[in-house]
Parts: C-alpha cells; structure tokens; sequence
C-alpha cells in the first residue's frame, strides 16, 4: 500500500512575486488572485488615489475635520500624506496633525513581502494634543528609531512615568481596532486572506493578540517572558531596581513589561526582542492571551 | 505521566499513569533504559492508568521491545485500555508483543 | 453559524495535553463517544507534533490554531499553522507485519491519522499551512 506522507518542504514553495502573476491587470480579469503594492503604484495617480483611499477610515478623518474625499482639512490644507512611488513596493500615509503640528495623528506604511504578501511595516497612532516625550531622538538630537538603535533614557523615563509605553512619543489615539478593521477591508479588495508584522514591542505584541493575530514566530517566547515574570521567575528577580525600567512592581502590567524588555531584561534569558512576526487571517481572530488577566 | 515501580520475583512490573505522548515519551525512554541498564530485562508494564497513546508513545513500546530481547528478557505489556489498544493493534504490535489481562499474568507469564 | 470552538496556543510540546483536552470535553458536550473522541485526539495529537517538532524547527515557534466544528453529520478539525510547509511525499506505508527485528518506528502518525480519518486535506498557502481532517459520524448509507 502506497500512501502519502509530509516532510518538510525542500524547495522554496513561498515564491517571490512574478509581476505577471501579481498585477494590477487582475483588476479587471480576475476578482480573487492577490494584488501587490507595486503593481498599484504603477497605475496613474488618480487611480492610485482612489485605491489609498480605502486605507483610512472616514470617520477617522471626520474627527479632524478631514475631508474623506479630497483630504483637504482645517484651514485648507492637505492633511494627508500618500508615499505610493512607481516600482516601488511600498505604501506610507500619514494623516498630519491640524495646525501644522510636529507628530502626524497617524503613519501606516505597508510593504510587499517576500512570499506573496502584505507587511503592516508600521501603524503609529499619536494624540495630536498633550505631552509629546522626545524619545524619537536621543541628547545629540539623532533618531533613536523607536529607542531600538539609541535610547533617550531622560525623556523614556518622562515617557514611562507618563504612562506610554516605549516607541510611544505620545498617547496613543484609541483608534486600532478602526484601522485595522479598515485595513483588513483594504486587503480583502486587494485579494489577500492575511497580513503580517513584527512588533515593536511587548505592549504591541500585547495590543495585536487582542486585535486577533496569531504568531508565525514568537509565540513561545511571549509564553516564557509570562512566566519568568510570575514571582520566582527569572525576569521576576531581575527587576531589581538596577535602572528606572526594571522597578520591583513592573511585572504586574502590560506597560511595564514593556519597558522592562525594552531595557534588556530579556538578557536573563538569553533572549531578545527580535525576530518576533505575527499575523492576521481576515475575518478570523486567533484570541492568543499570553498574558492573561492582563491589566495595561 | 507518571512511572512507578515494583519488584516481584525479579520482573520489574511498571505502572504507567497519564499520557504516553511526544511530550513525555522521552521521559519513559530514559526511564526504561535506566532500568535495562541496571540488569532488569523482564518487565511489566502496565498501561491501565495510561490514558492516551501516540506513535510517540509506541517507538518507546518498540524500544524496550527490543533492547529487552537484545539483553535476553522481554517487554509486555498488561491491562490496556481500549484507546491504547486500538492504537497498539492498528500498529499492528500486537503480532510481536505479548499483551496480558493484567499485571499479575504478565509477570507471571515470564515464569512459565 | 455552525458550533465551533477554537484554541490558539505555543506550538511546544507542552501544548498537545491542553488540545487534547480541550477536544475531549468539546466533544463530550456534544455527546461524542470515547472511542470516536480517542481517534479524533490520536489524529490531531500526530498532526500537532508533526509542526511542533518539524513545522517550527529552528525559531522560536509561532502559533497553532486548532478549531472543531460540530456538524449533523460530521466532525470537522482545522489545525493551522505558521511555520515551515510540508509536502507530499509517497512512501510505502508502515508495514503492519513486519518481524519486530525489521520494525521501524517511524512513519506511524500520519498513518494512523488515515486510518482514524474519513477525510484528509492537506493545504498550503501564502497565508498557512492548514490540514484539515473530517470523521463522519455515521457510516455513509450505502448506495
């Protein structure tokens, strides 16, 4: 009796995307087949226009006096940014703060992946209004991006203490669950069944397990990191007070773990914070709680 | 899963409790080997506490099967629940091993 | 809506008594037989291993989404996973009646997967990787 058994793929079955298999021409002859962000950003600009408009949510401008078609907004000034440049495959709006303010109310920025798919390379959702923390720069004045390349210790404690979790120059705007379900609308007209992105952080990890999103990478590292925090854990005895992120209280909320880990503490273990990679099926939720009880 | 153990007339007679799965199988391996190491080539084990078995589960069955019988004893089995006998049959282990009622007729059955 | 239930968990070893459980008593709410919940565990047991220690070797292992549905006339198990696809290779089946000395040890779970199943579907995607499997809860009728 012959009968089928499963190994591991040999060959490379996640292809890179082949223009012809993947392009905006599926427009018009095919409903289904996914479309890349390149192709899109080849079309005319007009065109190009009016697909960007399904990524923001009209009642997302409407609250800035935005206007959903034109994107003109108080005082008559355009008021969001769309970086969509031919051959590229790369897609970044940014709704700018009224009054020319420094910190855009929202970015997305969207990339085609390797294998066929769409990357959330970037979702930040500021308060235009309330303490900004500089710790996009650090004393020299050069980007910390995100404190992931230099770190801005004096406005990350501000930042901290605060209540922000870190990445965060502001408050966050609320508003995750809005984009994402538009988002999720967006690529469905696009023809892609899922999306990905690697969080910046354990607070964001956090925010997209409860946005739905399961883990292609990581999942058992966010399980570690909960128990190492439960008192008797390893991480637990590391919040030693050594430095401003690592109080004795911080394994209790989502925020302070955060902080924790941005700070290092995952040395215990000998882990880091990299290489995490999750993902959203449309329509589906995965509800992965690895932290549950979770206060933020 | 959990392994006790006991000693009658030179069989070592090993109550198997909880799952028998890729998780614990290599727990049961060590075990196993600890005791074929130490000289005991006859033994029981008796599998009426094990509440699930996987392939994991059988290569450890398969092992001490055979290192029993390269030292010169045996490895039999006793008292299987229906779950894990099916999977033992549809294996088609119970052609090369011999299975008992209970752990007293297996341990038995090797002074016969 | 059909009745389904659905756990998403790490996909370590440590996982597979938490889906068998949870299978087992989704099962029994629906008044699902031990020797039908037995094979339906043994089935997804071996799947779920099978990404755990191949799908997922060399990273820190992602998710594996496990959902059930309860239809009239069947039983429905989804396992979806993230990690490394599988392909199809055809071997000869584990032989049933080979001399112990010949036995090998291998090969056994996705066999007894067929054995225990009345569907099997394998698919990957962009998206997943995601097997499907289906028990029919009464033998067909015959035609």
């Amino acid at each position: 009796m012959k009968f089928l058994n499963l190994r591991v793929s040999q060959g490379p079955v996640k292809a890179p995307p082949s223009p012809a298999e993947i392009s905006a021409g599926m427009l018009t002859h095919d409903a289904v087949g996914p479309i890349s962000l390149r192709s899109i950003n080849n079309l005319h600009e007009n065109i190009k226009r009016r697909v960007y408009r399904g990524l923001l949510p009209a009642s997302l401008l409407a609250d800035f006096n935005i206007d959903p078609i034109t994107y003109i907004g108080q005082n008559n000034s355009p008021s969001v940014e769309v970086t969509a440049l031919p051959d590229s495959g790369l897609a970044k709006i940014m709704v700018l703060a009224p009054d020319g303010a420094q910190d855009p109310i929202a970015t997305l920025e969207l990339s085609d992946n390797t294998f066929n798919s769409i990357d959330l390379n970037l979702m930040v959702l500021n308060q235009p209004d309330g303490s900004r923390f500089a710790t996009d720069v650090d004393l020299d004045g050069q980007p910390t991006i995100y404190g992931t390349v230099r770190r801005n210790l004096v406005e990350e404690q501000k930042a901290m203490e605060h209540g922000l979790a870190p990445g965060q120059i502001r408050s966050g705007l609320s508003a995750s669950k809005l984009v994402l379900n538009q988002l999720e609308t967006f690529l469905a007209m696009m023809g892609h069944r899922a999306y990905y992105l690697e969080p910046l952080t354990y607070a964001s990890a956090w925010v997209f397990e409860r946005r739905g999103f399961a883990y292609v990478r990581g999942h058992k590292l966010m399980d570690t990191i909960h128990v190492e925090f439960q008192p008797g854990g390893q991480l637990h005895a590391s919040l030693d007070v050594s430095t401003p992120f690592r109080q004795s209280d911080q394994w209790k909320t989502v925020r302070g773990r955060a902080w924790a880990i941005h700070d290092g503490i995952l040395d215990v273990l000998d882990e880091r914070w990299d290489n995490l990679r999750m993902v959203k099926q449309l329509g589906k939720s995965a509800d992965v709680v690895t932290f549950p009880e979770s206060v933020y | 899963m959990e392994i006790t153990e006991k000693d009658v007339d030179g069989v070592a007679i090993l109550s198997f409790s909880g799952s028998l799965d890729a998780l614990t199988s290599p727990e049961a391996t060590d075990y196993l080997e600890a005791c074929i190491s130490n000289g005991k080539n006859q033994i029981v084990a008796d599998l009426a506490a094990v509440d699930f078995i996987s392939s994991a589960g059988l290569r450890v069955v398969l092992t001490a099967m055979k290192q029993t019988r390269l030292a010169g004893g045996d490895f039999r089995l006793a008292a299987l629940p229906d779950g894990v006998h099916k999977v033992i049959a549809m294996a088609g282990f119970t052609s090369i091993l011999k299975i008992y009622d209970d752990a007293e007729s297996a341990s038995s059955s090797f002074r016969k | 809506m059909v009745n389904s239930y659905k756990m998403t968990r790490a996909a370590e070893l440590e996982a597979l008594p938490i889906f068998r459980d949870f299978l087992d008593s989704v099962c029994k709410e629906h008044g699902i037989g031990s020797e039908f919940r037995y094979d339906l565990k043994l089935a997804m047991d071996e799947a779920c291993t099978n990404i755990i220690t191949h799908g997922y070797a060399g990273m820190n292992p992602g998710s594996i989404m496990m959902e059930v549905q309860f239809q009239p006339s069947h039983i429905r198990l989804s396992i979806t996973d993230f990690g490394l696809a599988f392909e199809p290779v055809e071997t000869a089946a584990p032989d049933v009646n080979a001399l112990l000395e010949d036995r090998v040890a291998s090969g056994f779970g996705l066999y007894f997967i067929y054995q225990t199943m009345d569907e099997v579907e394998y698919r990957t995607t962009v998206d997943c990787n995601m097997l499907t499997l289906v028990k029919r809860r009464h033998a067909p009728d015959a035609a």
